[in-house]
């Protein structure tokens, strides 16, 4: 029975992400042919302008815009053709590196970017978890007043910013730690032992800095919700029974954590976010620089397919975080049958 | 009535030292420009200054004056930040009340647009949008922030109000033949009140720090100065790297004292309104 309804309850889930991203690719789709001023109408007269560097490459890409974005055909043929294609992973080529597919020139800096965001998130998640649940447990003491107070200030401080910050003292001043990249320049990576270790010195400063941006927000979270749980009726009624502090505070701990873990999903999309202006300050090697490089020369296919590419990736993410929720708590699975 | 509700907050020391924090950045932001007239844009020979008595708060690259910037760009992430938060206080009060009052079909409707919404992360769409403009103005910054982060409180007000519309006097109402709207104004919205305040003021952070990412990869207002803009030019300009402290380190401060002021704020209201959370 509950193995069916956690079948039932993830079927739903995955209907709900293959709408949202078909919306998501929808709105790639829709915008820069929606907005006054045709910016692709643009590109291919600012293409036109430079064509005298070299003509046959520029004509060539422009040839190839025209034909990936459909231009000419009607628009429900471009739509659908723009989302097929988006499914089978073809996203285009790209105007600055061309004659590169978008594929190929996103699918290598992923790892980069997921190694970065990943370990960064799931350390913030737990060491600020664990802050928070600390600061109710000890509510109004000094320790909770510390949490709470640095946590409500920590947590305002914008990702980038503290990366900023941190190139500063370790890197300028100090000078222990590299101030960007994800390696020395003019190192090929291989899988030696001093590529990798120089990979984890490059990896210090951007990763701390998620990490302790992050924290806060958790901690912050974590406090209110053990709070709200220590006054619930269950928590109230094991006190009156004499159960120990401790062992409440287990109960509590473990119930209070849930909500952590959806608000886990939802905060992907932000650290996602964060993470790629942080990788612009490091000049690391990832999804966001990229990004970055594009927009200053806006390529749009690679724009559009960064977009699709991310948005997709945490679609994923969402489902694989619902989907270790459902086996968590079998509450969201009996909610879902109503 | 709404004396006593106001009285407990300045009881609060949290709510007394955000208020007081947050209050005197509003100050800078709108007298600032006006106290100290120097021209945020003007470029002098005078580049990458250290702070001295010419300039409190040193120069750029370009010789202009860092306070003159950060008076100026306060003002203007203020500006951002409240008009965003404006537009998503509306979204998100008319979808969630909406959804509240009509339930069925209209209630499903909006909310998988508001689940949809909830789960793309609006900077990137923000991101997307932004970079099909050639010329960005503030307003249109504010507008394509506030159009993203409505849907937590949409959600959570229509939870609210769901429960709202069982109670007898709402009842009471709808027997009387109350039309949709005036359920909404005259039954509904009073009991979200401050609900709504807090979430606003979260707003404004959402709308500050959303503009302070986009100007950083170079989408945010193509005129005028603000914070982001401020620290997209030090980041271009490698400031960090050359040890420009005066240039990145203010504006820096500036939106870290903004939200964190308004995020105690409403963190002190949750303790002043919410009997749970209340210090015994």
């Amino acid at each position: 029975m509950a193995s069916r309804s956690i079948v039932k309850y993830l079927a739903r889930r995955f209907l709900f992400l293959l709408v949202t991203y078909i919306v998501a690719t929808t709105i790639v789709f829709i915008l820069p042919r929606a907005i006054p001023g045709n910016p692709l109408a643009q590109i291919l007269s600012n293409l036109s302008r430079v064509a005298q560097a070299k003509p046959e490459l520029i004509r060539a890409a422009e040839r190839t815009l025209m034909e990936e974005f459909g231009l000419g055909k009607p628009w429900y043929v471009q739509y659908f053709e723009f989302v097929s294609k988006a499914f089978r992973g073809n996203l285009g080529t790209s105007i600055t590196f061309y004659p590169r597919k978008v594929v190929d020139l996103v699918v290598p800096v992923i790892p980069w970017t997921l190694m970065l965001l990943l370990p960064a998130t799931i350390v913030a998640w737990i060491l600020g978890n664990s802050l928070g649940a600390l600061a109710a447990y000890r509510r109004n003491t000094w320790v909770d007043k510390l949490v709470l107070n640095t946590s409500l200030v920590v947590s305002q401080i914008p990702y980038y910013w503290l990366g900023m910050l941190f190139i500063f003292f370790f890197g300028v001043r100090l000078g222990i730690l590299p101030t960007q990249g994800a390696y020395p320049q003019g190192m090929i990576p291989n899988w030696s032992w001093t590529f990798v270790l120089s990979v984890l010195k490059h990896y210090v400063l951007p990763f701390s800095s998620i990490v302790v941006s992050a924290l806060g927000g958790w901690a912050i979270g974590m406090r209110l919700m053990v709070i709200y749980e220590l006054g619930s009726d269950y928590a109230m009624f094991a006190e009156y029974l004499g159960m120990k502090d401790k062992r409440v505070f287990n109960y509590v701990f473990r119930n209070s954590l849930l909500p952590q873990i959806t608000g886990l999903a939802l905060q992907l999309g932000g650290i996602l976010g964060g993470s790629l202006i942080t990788e612009i300050v490091f000049n690391y090697p990832g999804t966001g620089y990229l990004l970055f490089r594009a927009l200053t020369t806006l390529d749009y296919p690679l724009i559009q397919g960064i977009f699709v590419i991310l948005i997709a990736s945490i679609y994923l993410a969402n489902f694989l975080v619902d989907f270790v929720y459902a086996v968590i708590d079998p509450r969201v699975r009996i909610g879902q049958e109503e | 009535m709404f004396a006593t509700m106001i009285r407990p907050l300045f009881k609060n020391k949290k709510f007394i030292a955000g208020a007081c924090i947050f209050l005197f950045f509003l100050f800078l932001g709108l007298f600032g420009p006006m106290i100290y007239r120097v021209d945020p844009m003007e470029m002098t020979w005078d580049y990458e200054k250290p702070p001295s008595p010419a300039h409190p708060l040193g120069t750029d690259t370009y010789g202009r004056d860092i306070l003159a910037q950060l008076l100026n760009g306060i003002r203007s992430s203020l500006y951002i930040g409240f008009l965003a938060a404006l537009i998503s206080l509306v979204i998100g009060t008319i979808v969630g009340s909406l959804s509240a009052v009509k339930r069925g079909v209209v209630d499903d409707l909006l909310m998988a647009i508001t689940n949809i919404v909830l789960t793309t992360p609006s900077i990137l769409i923000a991101i997307l949008i932004a970079s099909y403009f050639k010329v960005r103005s503030v307003e249109m910054i504010a507008l394509i922030l506030g159009f993203f982060q409505w849907p937590w409180f949409a959600r959570a007000i229509r939870a609210q109000l769901m429960s709202v519309m069982s109670r007898e006097y709402v009842q009471l109402s709808v027997l009387a033949g109350y039309s949709d709207l005036r359920l909404i104004v005259e039954d509904l919205i009073p009991t979200i009140a401050t609900y709504a305040f807090m979430a606003f003021v979260l707003f404004i952070n959402g709308g500050i720090l959303g503009e302070a990412a986009l100007s950083l990869i170079g989408l945010g207002p193509t005129k005028g100065i603000s914070l982001g803009i401020m620290l997209q030019w030090a980041v271009l300009m490698e400031a960090v790297r050359r040890s420009l402290w005066w240039w990145f380190v203010p504006p820096g401060v500036a939106i870290v004292a903004i939200t964190a002021s308004l995020l105690i704020i409403s963190t002190a209201m949750d303790e002043v309104f919410n009997p749970r959370l209340r210090e015994e």
